[in-house]
Parts: C-alpha cells; sequence; structure tokens
C-alpha cells in the first residue's frame, strides 16, 4: 500500500505518529499485531468493524495501554511518559463515564487543573472550550443529567480543552445530531488545517470519506491499507476502477472507449445521460477520454463531467475488507 | 519537587476529597468511626446514672462519711457495730434465704424422698457511699458476711478499658477497615467506575497522581478518625468529676495520652493506607488482600522478629502510651495477643512505620506505572 504512512524503521520523527512493529494481545486475544504506521498531519481516519482494533491503536497511541511489542512514538514523545506525551495531545475515549457528582464545567476545569494551570487560566481555557462545543448553557449542569450528545460534546471539549497538536478522537461522531455532526466536522476540519493531527475512529464511511485527508484501514487487528484513499484504492488491482462520465450520446462514446485496450466493461445509464465503465489502467483512460473530449464536438459527443465512481472509503473497504457492518 | 507536580497533586487531593467524603458506599466508614464515640457516650450516660445514684445514698445517710469510714467495715462485725460506725443505711435489702443444713460425717442422712434439711437465714444487704465510693455490706444473720467498696470514679481501670477500646477496636476495626474503604478505592473504584482515565488522560505523571490519591486518602482518613479519636477522649474525660478531670488531664498525664492516641492514629492512616493502596491497585478482588493483611496483623505477635517489622500493628502496638495486662486466668496464647511482649522504643515505631509506608508506596509507584485501562476486561 501506500509509502507515505509506512514506518522507516528506527528513525525517530518529531512531526509524525510512529507505530514501529507494534502488537498487542490482551492475554491470548489479539488487540492488533505488527503495526506499522507514520501518520502525518491532517485528518486521518480509522476504519474497520467492530473488534478491528481502532480503540486498541488510539489507547495505545495514547499511552492508556502498553504494547506487548514494539515502539510508539508521538511526534517524538514516548507514550509510557502522560506528562510530556498529553501536553501536545488530546484525546476523546468512548468511554461513557465521568468523575462523579461533576459538572461540565468542573469537568473541563478539574482537568486542566490537574494539567497544572492555575485557577484563572483554567477558568478562561475551559469556557472557552465550553463555548467552542456549544455547551455553554449546559455547563453548570450534572454531567450525569446530560443527553448522549451532551456528553459526547464535554468528552471532545475536554480533549480540545488544551489546544493539543494531536487530537485523538473514538467515534466522536456517535450520538450528535446532523447539525452538530456538521460543526463537529468543520471543527475537525479547522483544527487540521492548522497543521494539527486528527485521528478519528468512525464506522460511518460516508462521513469518513468526507473528512479524511488519510484513512488506515483495519480488520482483526491488521492493518490492511493506508494512504490517501484515491491512492489505496488505484493500489487494488483485482478490483477495476469504476469512472461514471456524465455525456451526451453515451452509446457513441461507449463505442469509442471500449476501443481502449484497458477498459473491461461500460454500462449505459438508465436516464441515457451517461455511462460508467470498468478500466485496469485509470490514467490511461483519462488521456484516452481527454484525447476523445478534444475529438468530441466532431462526433456531437458533449462530455459534462468525469468521476470516480468507487474511488471513496465505502468502496476501498468494501474491497478489502467485506460489507460487513459497514455503514453509509 | 516541581511547582506544577505540587500544584496537579492539590488538584487530584481536591477532587477525591469530594468523592471521599460524600461518596455513598463510604457511608459505612462514617458508622464504623463513630461507634467507639457512642461507645464511650453511652458509658458517659451509664456512669453519670450511678454518679447520681451514688451521690443520693451520700445524701440520704445519717452522717457524712469518709472513704476512712468505709473501709473501717470489716468481716465478721455485728449489725449495731456497723451502725455504730457509718450509721444507719439510707438503702437496705432484706431477703431470706434457706440454706442447707450441714450434716455432720457420720449423722443421719434423709432418705431419697424426703426434701433436705434447710435453715432460714436473715439477709440484709447495706449500701452507704461517701460520694465517691460505694460499699455494699452483705449481713447475714446479723453478722457482716461481705464487704464490697467499689470507686464510682476508677481513673486507672477507665484508662485501661480506653486504652483496650483503642487498641482492639478503633486500631485493628476500625481504622483498619476505614483505610480499607478509602485507599482501596482510591483506584480500584474508579477501575470499576470505568472513570479512571479521566486521569490518565492528563499531562500529570503517574506518581504524581498516586502522590496526590494517597494524600486524599490520608487526609480524608485522618479527619475522619482522628475527629473520631478526639471526640472519643472528650467523651472517656466528661464523665469524671472535675476534680479527678483535672487530676487526670494534668498530673497523669491525660493530655499526654490523648495527644499520643492521636498521634497513633495518624500513623495507622498512614501505614494502613499505604498497605491498601498497592494492594488495591494490585487486586481485582479487595476481600483477599484486606483479609491477608488482617490475618498478617493479627499473628504479629508470633511471628520471628525479622517478619514482624514488616507490620503496621507492630509499631503502633509499641506507641500506645497503656500497657493492656492479661487478665490471670487466660491463656499465654492469647495473652500474647494483649500484652507486647517485644515493644520497640518510640522513634524507632515512628521511623519504622514509615519505612513501612514508604515501601508500599514505592510498590504502588511501580504499579501505578504499570496500570492500563482496560475496563472491558476487568
Amino acid at each position: 500500500m501506500s509509502d507515505s504512512m509506512k514506518a522507516p524503521m528506527s528513525l525517530p520523527m518529531n512531526d509524525r505518529i510512529v507505530f514501529e512493529d507494534v502488537s498487542k494481545f490482551y492475554g491470548e486475544i489479539l488487540g492488533v499485531n505488527r503495526v506499522n504506521l507514520s501518520i502525518p498531519p491532517g485528518i486521518t481516519s480509522l476504519v474497520g468493524p467492530n473488534g478491528s482494533g481502532k480503540t486498541t491503536l488510539m489507547n495505545l497511541m495514547t499511552g492508556l495501554v502498553k504494547p506487548t511489542r514494539g515502539r510508539i512514538q508521538v511526534l517524538g514523545y514516548p507514550t509510557n511518559d502522560p506528562e510530556q506525551l498529553f501536553k501536545i495531545l488530546g484525546y476523546s475515549t468512548q468511554f461513557d463515564a465521568f468523575p462523579k457528582g461533576l459538572t461540565g464545567y468542573q469537568f473541563i476545569y478539574s482537568y486542566l487543573r490537574l494539567s497544572g494551570r492555575d485557577a484563572q487560566g483554567a477558568e478562561q481555557l475551559a469556557w472557552r472550550v465550553i463555548e467552542r462545543v456549544n455547551l455553554v448553557d449546559a455547563a453548570k449542569r450534572n454531567i450525569a443529567g446530560y443527553s448522549k450528545g451532551m456528553r459526547q460534546r464535554i468528552r471532545l471539549a475536554q480533549a480540545l480543552a488544551h489546544d493539543p497538536k494531536v487530537l485523538v478522537l473514538d467515534e466522536p461522531l456517535n450520538g450528535l445530531d446532523p447539525l452538530a455532526r456538521s460543526e463537529m466536522i468543520a471543527l475537525f476540519r479547522a483544527t487540521a488545517a492548522q497543521g494539527c493531527y486528527v485521528i478519528i475512529s468512525s464506522h460511518i464511511l460516508h462521513e469518513v470519506d468526507v473528512i479524511s485527508d488519510q484513512v488506515i484501514l483495519l480488520s482483526n487487528g491488521y492493518v490492511v491499507a493506508e494512504g490517501q484513499i484515491s491512492t489505496v484504492r488505484g493500489e487494488i488491482q483485482e478490483h477495476p476502477t469504476q469512472i461514471l462520465i456524465r455525456c451526451t450520446r453515451p452509446r457513441e462514446l461507449a463505442a469509442k472507449v471500449l476501443e481502449d485496450e484497458h477498459t473491461i466493461e461500460v454500462s449505459i445509464h438508465k436516464d441515457e445521460g451517461g455511462l460508467l465503465l470498468k478500466t485496469r489502467d485509470a490514467d490511461g483512460f483519462y488521456l484516452t477520454l481527454n484525447q476523445l473530449a478534444l475529438n468530441g464536438n466532431g462526433n456531437g459527443i458533449d462530455i459534462e463531467s468525469i468521476a470516480p465512481a468507487d474511488d471513496d472509503v465505502l468502496s476501498v473497504y468494501e474491497y478489502l475488507i467485506g460489507n460487513e457492518e459497514a455503514v453509509r | 519537587m516541581k511547582r506544577v507536580w505540587w500544584e496537579q497533586i492539590k488538584a487530584v487531593v481536591r477532587l477525591e476529597m469530594r468523592k471521599t467524603f460524600f461518596a455513598r458506599r463510604g457511608l459505612w466508614i462514617y458508622v464504623v468511626a463513630a461507634l467507639p464515640v457512642l461507645i464511650f457516650v453511652a458509658y458517659i450516660v451509664a456512669s453519670s446514672e450511678r454518679q447520681h445514684l451514688t451521690s443520693n445514698v451520700a445524701r440520704q445517710g445519717e452522717k457524712p462519711l469518709t472513704y476512712q469510714d468505709l473501709l473501717a467495715v470489716k468481716p465478721g462485725m455485728t449489725t449495731p457495730e456497723v451502725i455504730a460506725i457509718l450509721g444507719k443505711p439510707p438503702t437496705n435489702f432484706r431477703w431470706t434465704e434457706d440454706r442447707p443444713v450441714e450434716t455432720q460425717p457420720g449423722g443421719a442422712q434423709p432418705g431419697e424422698d424426703q426434701p433436705a434439711a434447710t435453715t432460714p437465714v436473715q439477709h440484709e444487704d447495706y449500701h452507704y457511699s461517701d460520694g465517691q465510693n460505694d460499699l455494699f455490706v452483705g449481713l447475714a444473720n446479723g453478722k457482716v458476711e461481705s464487704v464490697n467498696i467499689e470507686a464510682v470514679e476508677n481513673v486507672g481501670q477507665d484508662t485501661i478499658m480506653f486504652a483496650a477500646t483503642f487498641q482492639f477496636f478503633f486500631l485493628r476495626l476500625a481504622v483498619f477497615f476505614g483505610c480499607l474503604g478509602i485507599f482501596m478505592n482510591l483506584f480500584r473504584g474508579e477501575v470499576l467506575d470505568r472513570s479512571l482515565h479521566f486521569y490518565f488522560l492528563a499531562p500529570i505523571r503517574r506518581e504524581v497522581l498516586m502522590a496526590g490519591k494517597f494524600l486524599a486518602g490520608f487526609l480524608a482518613t485522618c479527619t475522619i478518625f482522628v475527629t473520631s479519636e478526639v471526640l472519643q477522649t472528650i467523651a472517656f474525660v466528661w464523665h469524671f468529676p472535675p476534680g479527678a478531670r483535672d487530676v487526670y488531664l494534668y498530673h497523669n498525664h491525660g493530655l499526654e495520652h490523648a495527644a499520643i492516641y492521636v498521634g497513633v492514629t495518624v500513623l495507622a492512616c498512614v501505614g494502613y493506607g499505604a498497605f491498601f493502596l498497592v494492594a488495591g491497585m494490585m487486586f481485582r478482588n479487595p476481600i483477599l488482600p484486606a483479609a491477608a493483611i488482617l490475618i498478617w496483623e493479627a499473628i504479629n505477635p508470633f511471628l520471628p522478629g525479622v517478619l514482624k517489622q514488616f507490620s503496621v500493628i507492630y509499631y503502633l502496638k509499641s506507641l500506645c502510651p497503656v500497657n493492656i495486662p492479661s487478665p490471670p486466668a487466660m491463656p499465654p496464647v492469647l495473652a500474647l495477643l494483649v500484652s507486647n511482649s517485644d515493644p520497640v522504643s518510640a522513634p524507632v515505631a515512628v521511623l519504622g512505620i514509615l519505612i513501612v509506608a514508604l515501601i508500599a508506596l514505592y510498590a504502588s509507584s511501580i504499579q501505578v506505572r504499570r496500570m492500563e485501562i482496560n475496563y472491558t476486561t476487568e
């Protein structure tokens, strides 16, 4: 798969999250096995079915569990040094439990005081992040009375409170309503745009597809693919690339594209407004299509749009893992 | 120590104190701490009742009596002789006993179906008092048969009773189980609540977190049990008449003993706290380590000298200011449990308990670094 996320062996990288031959076993149960990763800035999604090792990978990355074998470094910091690690890292876990008796504000404020901040600084930062996750009205209420979505947001607030460089979010969109989801996605994008590392686990593939710069696909504790989605897709040789073309006179265009040796299959769209084709050489096909487009007017063919039809996380997921538990 | 570590410890203490003091599952600790206080309050009530009765008897007497007057009554005296010394008794009780007749050797024995021969004996019980001491005189057919003087307030005996309550109930049960409840829950409780990750996600050294939690547990147990100890002392001293109280407090080491009991309580919280902190991190089921530590502490007198030193009670017993005498009829094995046959000096005891606590805390610091968040596998 892509080389962009392969970990160079035994090379300290202070601008990457590096897993070097990492395995984690819970007794005899496999968590993850032989993971080698080097995660760059941007939004990286961990994708995989339940039990594939997404949360284990995140817990390893944050030092909540220790690797059975291998080494992990987050921007040069070892994960067994929480004092340094959590200065640059915020983790929103899936654990839905909070210290008893705290309000949302106290939860964030206490976390910041634990980080060593003084009362005034902690108070300012707490209100700022509570505002950021739209929880001001509920901030003085006990967390025990929060809805699932509110609890999700207060966890996000905890992860964001100290402006970390690395944000690790385990299923961060769970329990959020559509408006809140889009607000949170915008927040993740803004964070990533500042050069931060946003690691998200999700099983909602269309959202992953929309927000991710790169993906890590996991299955049964193994990393089956990682990198930019298009790159990963391009490397799946056994499944021809599908391309959707919206055009006039699709039958004439179909006849022309079939002359290309890499084209395997062409089907006319039901509305006669385009065609779907499968090719083994997408790049070669695009060159051919450019020629056709240039000459198209002579044949009366007007190409409106060209888009890959299976160059998304869902397709990659289905090709590599199967469609079990994939949620659109 | 870095300044930020101290700030972090204070933050942990604030969070933990709130949780410890108001935890519903820790309410029983208050009950355990309050029990000895209630025992002494009950003792005050009983003592004041008796004091009241004694004063009434002294007031109702024909003449004011001194302790020397009470001592003058001896067995074998006649009723007029007793009345001559002490006056008419303010309270007396008469009753008749059918005492079996003692048969002479070779004398006639009653038949099997005949009742045994008896002779009536007229008993009189007199109760006198000088206001501080009660004299109970038992007369049979006009002669003194028994004399019993009881001090209403026996400071010496009460001090031993207080010491026994402190050692065998307060230290070995109340403080022991109170520390178990509080310190074992510092980490274990949060694993059960699935909220320990809150601390583990903060930029705080695990050892600093552990120190904060230990300090919080120590402050909580000290607050609860030192308060209990002070209230017990107040209750204990309260029932003495003012004169006896002053003598006990200022001339009979009462204040010094009270301060030592508080100190021993604090040291018990340090020692047991450190033990239970590490046990709470190492064991899933708190019953097993608690039982093991309880047995270890109980069998301490029977252990070889080297092993004795790895115990909390070994040092605490040596620090207790009043030695409890074992009753004469007690078997030697049990007497060993009561008395401290191998005491160490106070500085050695304090140092020993601190070293034992430090060893336990060092083990805790290793354990806390190894801890993982595996709620699903708990």
